[in-house]
């Protein structure tokens, strides 16, 4: 009857409180990431992204990560680094920080993520000559 | 004295068909001085419709007077006729055999048929023997679309061909040859219609291009490998009916049903030449002439056609301000015209105007009101011409004998001027009237090639006075003609005694005058000038800066006559035009303008016709219309001028000088008031006379937009290296 109606799971939402530090904060997390859920911190990244698991949730949905707060709500899962993109897609079960055989070389560029709609977005350069060609008066 | 082509030199000796021949090359002018007394009209009958036309009439002409096209290649209104293509053969009733209507003229009672069985035969069996030498690729041919042969074997082909290869020896194949930048030519496609031949020989006088071989062989082309090198060459690529001759610089371009057409008015010479300029998507692709038998008739100079693509180049595209570091730099509008209205108030009235080449009459009307009412009274145009009261009367500086006129003439006096380049469609007239009206022609200035017969009389300028008294021998030929014509080169009224040359050589029009025949002519060289003496512009920059201006307008004056050197140190130039070259690289502020193609603007030709530009393009960048920036000047400055649209700025053209607007008509300045107002004590003080534009290589740049083009400056090696070339050969023929 108690499982019917749900009442087991009213443990987990308060622990999910409690683990986010109290209801406001557990509202802005809601907010934030439009879940709230309990599970175990397994990394965290350069960037301060935080990568969660609990297998209490069904396959796909047990692992996540919390992206850094100073990007607000500007995340995008390409923030997410090479190293812990294997982990989060299940390619493997170790993450990066467990995984000693992961090469790590000075000549490795640093991730960026997808920078499309920004400023710094790719823009391919014109290869048609302008209609106009302007006068210029400092060329002599 | 043999000047026409052998067939309409034998028409003297009587022979019919050969009267008809050289009627048809001559035009309206010389059918004018045909006797009062007309012929007798002959009725004949095109497809059974009764037709009254003058004995000599050819069977295409009759036929064209009610409005019946019959199919031609050869045949050409202002050419003579050939006869060779065979495409406008009729069946005429009760002749054997078909005739070709181009050179038959009709004779008393003849009933035409142009669409009868016989005719139509005929027409297939042509056109099949042309598409049988013709190679099909008219896919990636330039005429295509405005083919001649396209759209007439459509119309009168047959449906089929009867042509196969089976030995697969290939279509009949000709080199191509290279006659110069401008002209591409892919002779395989030639149907010897030899219209471009006549053009050469007969309008442009460069006998360059010619037939070789007969039948199967014959081709048409140079001869010997040299360039098709005139100021009229572009027109052969107008005439030729297929794609042998086509636009190079236009080639693989544009199809005629992508582009948009307006009617237009060239400015880069003073004929105003009436012009079609093609467009699409903003950019002018090409020009082509528009008829107008009043100026240019169906022809274009080189110039005009094909230094559009200056119209893309150096442009101005940005308001600049001078810096203190003294460099230019782009700033919005709303700063550059902040900075000339301080500058303009920290003048106090010490402002002029100078109105370069290619100013159009309204830009110079709204600066000089604007000029005026900031206290400027000082308003020159770049261009010189004589000092004192001679541009009082409007007849002292026109092209009074009128463009068409000049080819009516029987004598004329050409006065340190070069027509060839400074006016090659002028040229074309005199070089007209010289062919059919045995008229003689002189010059006093250097011995140049009018690519015509003339008397140079020498350089002194003291012939003019010889030849104003009466004593010299070509007076007598003068005095005795019944249409004299003296033209006066603008650039020579500039030198010190030319108010002097331009007083002598008025008095004596006056005596050679007719009643209604004025032969005192100067002929221009810019196309702003006559517009610029309409509306009260001073010539010539000595008396502008006599005066030394605090701030200079510099109207589209491109001309480099004026240097920074020769203005006060504190003088703020402001340049109003449309490209970058000498005027913008000393202004303090550039205002960026319109060019021609881009505003509704009126222009007034040599001789006083105004006529109007129309936009085909929007002007490039944050470039306006001249007139809107002097308005929108004259607003900051806080006195600004009474219109707001160019229809209230046209009323003021109105006021100022009524002609200006009835645009397309030639409004003659007054007969009577042509008299010498003041005798300039000064007489002329002799000298050699002189002529700007010599050869062909001095005539393409003339101003900002030529400059600027690539075209023209590839014209330019073209001629100099062919020079280098006949110099070799020389060389090593004397060796």
């Amino acid at each position: 009857m108690a499982k019917f109606l749900g009442i087991n799971r009213l443990g987990r939402l308060f622990q999910a409180i409690r683990e986010a530090g109290g209801l406001k904060q557990a509202y802005l997390k809601l907010y934030r990431n439009d879940d709230l859920k309990t599970g175990k911190l397994i990394g965290i990244d350069k960037y301060g992204n935080k990568y969660y698991e609990n297998p209490y949730y069904f396959y796909g949905r047990n692992r996540w990560v919390e992206f850094t707060p100073h990007v607000n709500m500007d995340y995008d899962a390409s923030q997410i680094p090479a190293e812990w993109y294997g982990w989060m897609h299940y390619k493997t079960d170790l993450p990066p920080i467990r995984d000693g055989c992961r090469p790590k070389h000075k000549w490795i560029a640093d991730h960026s993520e997808n920078l499309s709609g920004t400023k710094e977005a790719y823009a391919p350069y014109t290869t048609t000559t302008p209609k106009i060609e302007a006068w210029n008066p400092n060329k002599k | 004295m043999i000047r026409a082509p052998l067939v309409k030199a034998l028409g003297a000796l009587g022979s019919p068909t050969h009267q008809i021949a050289s009627r048809a090359v001559r035009t309206s002018a010389v059918v004018a001085q045909t006797p009062a007394k007309a012929p007798e009209k002959i009725e004949v009958f095109v497809d059974d419709i009764p037709v009254k036309v003058l004995p000599g009439t050819t069977v295409l002409q009759a036929a064209a007077e009610i409005g019946v096209e019959i199919p031609r290649f050869c045949y050409h209104e202002r050419l003579a006729i050939a006869g060779n293509c065979r495409m406008c053969l009729v069946e005429v009733e009760k002749s054997p055999k078909p005739v070709a209507a181009c050179a038959m003229p009709v004779m008393k009672g003849w009933r035409i048929k142009t669409n009868s069985d016989l005719t139509r035969k005929a027409r297939e069996g042509v056109m099949e023997f042309l598409l049988m030498n013709h190679p099909l690729d008219c896919p990636i041919c330039d005429q295509g679309g405005e083919c001649d042969l396209q759209d007439q074997a459509m119309a009168f082909g047959s449906d089929r061909s009867r042509f196969t290869d089976i030995n697969y020896t290939g279509k009949r194949a000709v080199e191509d040859k290279d006659i110069g930048p401008l002209v591409k030519t892919v002779m395989t496609r030639c149907i010897h219609c030899t219209r471009c031949v006549r053009f050469a020989s007969e309008v442009a006088g460069v006998d360059d291009l010619g037939t070789t071989g007969r039948g199967n062989d014959m081709q048409i082309g140079t001869y010997v490998e040299k360039l098709f090198l005139t100021e009229l060459s572009g027109n052969v690529i107008d005439l030729c009916p297929v794609g042998a001759l086509t636009n190079k610089p236009y080639s693989f371009v544009a199809r005629p049903w992508e582009i948009r057409k307006v009617s237009s008015i060239d400015v880069l010479d003073a004929v105003g030449s009436n012009i079609v300029v093609s467009t699409r998507t903003n950019e002018v692709l090409r020009i082509l002439p528009r008829e107008n038998d009043d100026v240019n008739e169906e022809w274009l100079a080189d110039k005009s056609r094909f230094a559009c693509d200056g119209l893309k180049r150096q442009r101005l595209v940005a308001p600049m301000v001078r810096m203190p570091n003294g460099e230019l730099q782009a700033v919005e509008w709303e700063g550059a015209l902040i900075a000339v209205a301080k500058a303009l108030k920290n003048a106090g009235g010490q402002i002029a105007g100078v109105a370069g080449q290619l100013a159009d009459v309204e830009a110079m009307v709204a600066l000089k009101d604007l000029v005026n009412r900031l206290g400027g009274e000082n308003l020159v145009t770049e261009q010189d011409f004589i000092k004192g009261s001679g541009i009082d009367v409007r007849s002292s500086y026109l092209l009074n004998s009128s463009i068409a006129g000049l080819a009516t003439t029987d004598a004329v006096l050409l006065v340190g001027t070069n027509p060839r380049y400074e006016a090659p469609l002028v040229n074309t007239r005199l070089r007209k009237a010289f062919m059919h009206n045995e008229m003689q022609l002189a010059s006093i200035g250097p011995n140049i090639d009018l690519s015509y017969e003339h008397k140079n009389l020498g350089a002194d300028a003291s012939l003019i006075k010889d030849v104003c008294s009466g004593s010299h021998e070509f007076s007598k030929v003068l005095e005795g003609a019944k249409k004299p014509a003296i033209i006066i080169g603008a650039d020579l009224l500039a030198r010190p005694d030319g108010a002097a040359i331009h007083a002598t050589i008025s008095e004596y029009c006056q005596k050679l005058k007719k009643a209604d025949w004025n032969p005192f002519n100067v002929l221009h060289n810019s196309a702003s000038q006559v517009g610029a003496f309409d509306v009260g512009y001073q010539p010539g920059l000595q008396r502008m800066l006599q005066n030394q201006p605090k701030v200079l307008f510099l109207l589209n004056a491109d001309s480099g006559k004026l240097t920074r050197d020769q203005l006060p140190k504190d003088c703020f130039v402001v340049y109003i035009g449309s490209h970058g070259d000498n005027g913008a690289s000393i202004a303090d502020a550039v205002l960026p303008g319109a060019a021609y193609t881009e505003k509704q603007g009126i222009y007034v030709n040599t001789e006083g016709r105004a006529q109007q530009t129309l936009p085909g393009v929007s002007p490039p960048g944050m470039a306006r219309e001249d007139w809107k920036i002097l308005r929108a000047l004259s607003e900051i400055v806080g006195k600004p001028l009474a219109y707001d649209t160019l229809d209230e700025l046209r009323s003021r053209l109105d006021d100022i000088a009524p002609h200006l607007t009835r645009l397309g008509e030639l409004v003659p300045a007054s007969n009577s008031e042509a008299s010498p107002q003041t005798t300039p004590n000064k007489s002329i003080s002799g000298g050699a006379i002189d002529v700007k534009l010599k050869e062909l290589r001095d005539y393409f740049m003339t101003d900002a937009i030529s400059r600027a083009s690539p075209t023209m400056a590839k014209c330019i090696s073209a001629v100099n290296k062919q020079q280098r070339q006949n110099e070799e050969a020389k060389q090593s023929a004397a060796i």
